[in-house]
């Protein structure tokens, strides 16, 4: 209810164990405390603070230890105590139990207390072997160039300049607020403890945790941002708490430098500013109960603003809009009004998705699935299918995901090769992505991105069955799926040309282009790269820029009237040489000015047999159309004439002449 | 007594005097017949054996002398006084007829080879039991259905679509997001970096970045597209995985904004008597942030395995645009205010189709893609 989501919630003997989700801007709800507050806060109700006194001897702390910052703005305050005739042991039961409960280990009672502060009050502090700190001397400061610290996990670390370290008289004795040096340790051994309850800035703190790859309860806390008036109350309560578990005697005094006072700064909130963002009018008696609750001071302004001064632990709160946020959270979302919100009503029309969903339309029509993969892969995988180096990954998780592709072949190939290996041997798959390029950069430097489909057919062209014989597909049912694509765009006149990609089967690869741009290259799979895939059967695969054709209109649909008269169809059986390709019959033909040739398609094909030997026959079937009259057995015989005529010179003759 | 006993029987013997019992023992008779001409027809005879039997059978009711017709003749209407003779006698004409035409060996044959040749005849046309010539279609992948279902229920509220690049930079994805790389919020994000200034995006959010600044307020766009994670793959994670998000800016919108409008669309996208919660939660890019969760779809809320006993569904994180942001995004804050929300798509689809494992969505497995 609060934004303090519930993970789990254990029984541990008589207690509860309730693990919350704390977000990363309420590092004050990293402690009991806190959370009491919230929970109090919520219900109406008031809450405890630890109860404890500090009994203290009559000597000194400032004739123990001295304690400096030389660096202010990585330290704003810094506490210390010192406690005398300490006995190291183990905590007792009750205590230990505790600290298990929270996921703490216990270690000893000096140690133990420093983390049941940390879980009670949330704020993290340190024991140091004052026996062990040379010259009784601490100093806040910046990391000397070289020098080294071996910290309590037993690494040795070279420390960079930036890291702010507490030293004494002669070197680095812990990294400041992430983590204790071994040398100073709290040992059995130990009879004076030098506690230090600090307040570190938490992007220094964040940095140096990042730069030695550590994470610890005291960086998680700092690098959030901690309650610097808490510095003095936790290392209070830590001192009474060792006093008590160690029998030591806690020096008299604190030596707390704290040169700077912090002091939050005043934020108006306005009444019209809550009523803006939420949508409903918030009391002002609530708004004050409510946030005087959660620790803030509130000065009502004519009752249409307060002035607010957030605490000193929470630092998340800056601004009008984050106290907006408080009195919403307290008054509750569920309170709050609903209103459904449409946009205002816009002619503008998303051409893109429309073609978009043509396209996916067209495709699953013609029995293609849809398939979506990973766009990381394996670069040397990538490369065998293009010479556009891809962009890479700097922290991949794998070498096999280590970069952005730049071609969509093996993400094809992969799926394919998915579903031979469990028996699936007809499919047709298509996917629409994007390909990530080096060499070419938007206008921000960024790397391209291009949109492709992609087709990827294998196995049969109808699944068998009692109806036909089964037949495997073949280039031509590609090349007819994609012209069946094409012609769903306002393409205009494309160009079909024999081309091979590295990875097509040589003399069996092929491109589309329109506009003197290419749209597509299709083919059959090259047998090698297939057998390297382990894929036993021929596959097909086209690549179509995608981005082009996205910017082409969806075909054109308009009306053209239907002819009235009866269109004449004509066979002509044609004798070719071999090395006439139907394109060039196509050119010839279409070049010929016949108003009446509707169109014309060849419907057999065959060599062999008894024809003559270096040709094939061809049976082209014509259809002539005038839109004014009934044609005559002999205006069609004049066409055909026409067209055997325009033939001639390409060694066609009549096979029946 | 069988038929046979009675036959063997004058009329007084059987008792049988008045017409009206003469009219129920002939009946018998009749029954008789049709009952053995059945059990003959549904015989299993050899074609060899078959006139022999026909023969035996007719003669058993028609065979001069001591078959069961002129046993009846002898002993029922020859042994009846001829002055009440005259309805036996009209019975007994009926009878002989309808024996004639039933137990004579020509019609039994007939009848037993229309029988057989039922079952064998030569069966003329298709057999339209066969299965139809069905084309299979292609189908769309359930994420992109999804997205469209999610797209489509906000162009219907007047959103608009934009997209964006996969690859960013950290200033759009990060920095203009209120995500500072001091902050340890920063963490929330596992990143795959492509160097110090360009990363792959880790949600869609930079799209709101990119479309602030190209179009200004009011603006109500919704940002479908892939997103990654630096994540180890398991059962609920993918390193690639598809987001959309919404952001609605104008002069006027609220959180009731927020919620009324999410509400409506939870009910749209689960049904209409989803109920929806708002918690407040955190992120760095909204300020008030929350999570809004739907009543389980699955048990309408009593609790079930996938809300796990919960009866509440966890579905997006949502809230009002941080100020910053919208400064970012080149929009006066104090002059307008918005909206956004974030969800992940895979999450939505495994919910609606009862999907188990996010892996089964990049597989490509042909058994899976069939079933959307």
């Amino acid at each position: 209810m609060l934004g303090l989501g519930v993970a789990s919630s254990v029984a541990v003997g008589s207690d509860h164990v309730v693990d919350l989700e704390v977000t990363t801007n309420r590092p004050d709800c990293l402690g009991h405390l806190g959370v009491a507050r919230e929970v109090a806060a919520a219900f109406g109700r008031s809450f405890g603070r630890p109860v404890y006194t500090v009994q203290e001897t009559g000597k000194s702390v400032h004739d123990a230890i001295k304690i400096e910052i030389a660096d202010l703005e990585g330290c704003a305050r810094y506490c210390g105590r010192v406690i005398e005739n300490v006995e190291v042991r183990p905590s007792p039961e009750r205590l230990a139990r505790r600290l298990e409960a929270v996921g703490v280990r216990p270690i000893n009672n000096v140690a133990d207390a420093t983390n049941y502060v940390l879980m009670e009050l949330g704020h993290p502090l340190h024991a140091f072997d004052l026996a062990r700190l040379r010259g009784a001397r601490i100093e806040v400061r910046r990391a000397r160039a070289g020098e080294k610290l071996q910290t309590l996990d037993g690494v040795e670390r070279e420390l960079a300049k930036a890291d702010l370290v507490i030293a004494d008289a002669d070197r680095a004795v812990a990294l400041a607020g992430v983590m204790g040096g071994a040398d100073s340790e709290i040992t059995s051994a130990t009879r004076q403890v030098m506690l230090e309850s600090a307040w570190f800035e938490p992007v220094g703190v964040r940095r140096t945790a990042k730069r030695h790859g550590l994470h610890t309860e005291a960086s998680h806390r700092f690098e959030r941002g901690m309650d610097i008036a808490m510095a003095r109350e936790a290392i209070d309560r830590t001192a009474a708490l060792i006093a008590e578990l160690s029998g030591g005697q806690v020096l008299q005094g604190v030596v707390d430098v704290y040169p700077q006072r912090r002091i939050r700064s005043t934020i108006v909130l306005r009444s019209s500013e809550v009523r803006r963002i939420l949508g409903t009018e918030v009391e002002g008696p609530e708004i004050v109960r409510s946030l005087t609750a959660l620790g803030f001071s509130v000065e009502p302004e004519a009752n249409v603003s307060w002035h607010v001064v957030p605490p000193s632990f929470r630092l998340d709160v800056e601004r009008e809009i984050d106290l907006v946020e408080e009195v919403a959270r307290l008054h509750g979302y569920h309170e709050l009004p609903m209103r459904v919100r449409a946009a205002p009503p816009s002619p503008e029309r998303d051409l893109r998705r429309e073609r978009e969903l043509a396209i996916s339309a067209t495709l699953t029509a013609l029995g293609y699935r849809e398939v979506i993969v990973p766009s990381m892969v394996d670069p040397a995988e990538n490369a065998r299918f293009t010479d556009e180096s891809p962009v890479r990954l700097l922290n991949p998780l794998s070498q096999d995901a280590s970069a952005m592709r730049s071609t969509p072949v093996p993400g094809m190939l992969r799926a394919l090769r998915w579903n031979l290996d469990r028996g699936q041997t007809d499919v047709r798959f298509f996917e629409m992505g994007k390909v990530y390029t080096t060499s070419e950069r938007t206008s921000e430097g960024l790397p391209a991105e291009r949109r492709v489909l992609t087709l990827g057919v294998t196995g049969l062209r109808r699944p068998a069955s009692v109806h036909d014989a089964p037949r495997a597909l073949d280039f031509f049912d590609l090349k007819g799926d994609l012209g069946t694509l094409l012609a769903a765009f306002d393409v205009g006149p494309w160009d079909f040309l024999a081309e091979d990609l590295r990875y097509h089967e040589p003399g069996l690869g092929a491109r589309y282009s329109a506009r003197g741009a290419a749209l597509a290259h299709f083919g059959q799979l090259h047998h090698q790269v297939a057998r390297e895939y382990k894929l036993r059967q021929p596959v097909y695969l086209a690549e179509v820029d995608l981005d082009a054709l996205l910017a082409l209109d969806l075909r054109r649909r308009t009306f053209r009237s239907i002819p009235r008269f009866p269109a004449v169809e004509r066979d002509l059986s044609l004798l070719v040489p071999l090395a006439v390709m139907y394109r060039q019959i196509e050119e010839a033909v279409g070049a010929v000015p016949l108003a009446e040739l509707q169109g014309f398609r060849a419907v057999d094909r065959f060599e062999g047999g008894g024809l003559p030997a270096d040709h094939y026959s061809l049976l082209l079937r014509i259809t002539l159309q005038s839109p004014e009259r009934t044609l005559t057995g002999e205006e069609a015989e004049v066409t055909v004439r026409r067209i055997i005529a325009a033939l001639g010179p390409l060694g066609i003759q009549l096979r029946s002449a | 007594m069988t038929i046979d006993e009675k036959a063997g029987k004058t009329l007084a013997e059987l008792g049988v005097t008045d017409s009206n019992a003469i009219a129920r023992l002939f009946e018998q008779v009749h029954s008789a017949i049709d009952e053995e001409v059945r059990a003959f027809l549904d015989g299993d005879i050899d074609d060899g054996e078959l006139a022999r039997n026909a023969k035996a059978f007719r003669d058993r009711w028609l065979a001069r002398g001591h078959g069961l017709i002129a046993r009846i003749d002898q002993n029922w209407l020859k042994q009846t006084p001829k002055e009440s003779r005259g309805a036996v006698g009209a019975e007994f004409n009926r009878l002989r007829q309808y024996a004639a035409a039933q137990v004579e060996t020509e019609p039994l044959l007939e009848a037993w080879r229309q029988k057989t040749s039922a079952l064998s005849e030569v069966r003329r046309g298709p057999d339209l039991t066969l299965p139809g010539y069905e084309r299979e279609l292609g189908s769309i992948h359930p994420v992109t259905r999804v997205q469209r279902e999610l797209e489509d229920i906000f162009i219907g509220l007047g959103f608009r679509i934009e997209t964006g690049p996969e690859i960013e930079s950290v200033y759009n994805n990060f920095d203009a997001l209120n995500i500072p790389e001091s902050h340890p919020s920063r963490d929330d994000w596992d990143t795959l970096y492509i160097d110090s200034n360009t990363l792959l995006r880790t949600h869609t959010s930079p799209v709101q970045i990119r479309a602030m600044r190209k179009y200004g307020a009011p603006l109500y766009i919704v940002t479908p597209g892939k997103c990654y994670r630096n994540e180890n793959p398991d059962a609920t994670h993918s390193a690639m995985f598809h987001q959309i998000e919404g952001l609605a800016v104008d002069t006027d919108i609220t959180f009731a904004d927020l919620k009324g409008t999410l509400d409506f669309f939870a009910r749209k996208f689960f049904g209409e008597k989803t109920r929806t919660r708002f918690q407040p939660s955190f992120f760095p890019f909204t300020e008030p942030s929350g999570e809004m969760a739907a009543s389980c779809p699955f048990c309408e809320g009593r609790g079930c395995r996938t809300c796990k006993e919960s009866g509440w569904i966890e579905l997006m994180g949502c809230g009002m645009v941080h100020p910053d942001v919208l400064r970012h995004g080149g929009i006066d804050p104090d002059r307008y205010s918005g909206w956004a929300f974030g969800l992940g798509i895979e999450r939505f689809a495994m919910l609606k189709y009862d999907i188990g494992e996010i892996q089964n969505f990049f597989q490509s497995d042909v058994r899976f893609l069939r079933q959307f």
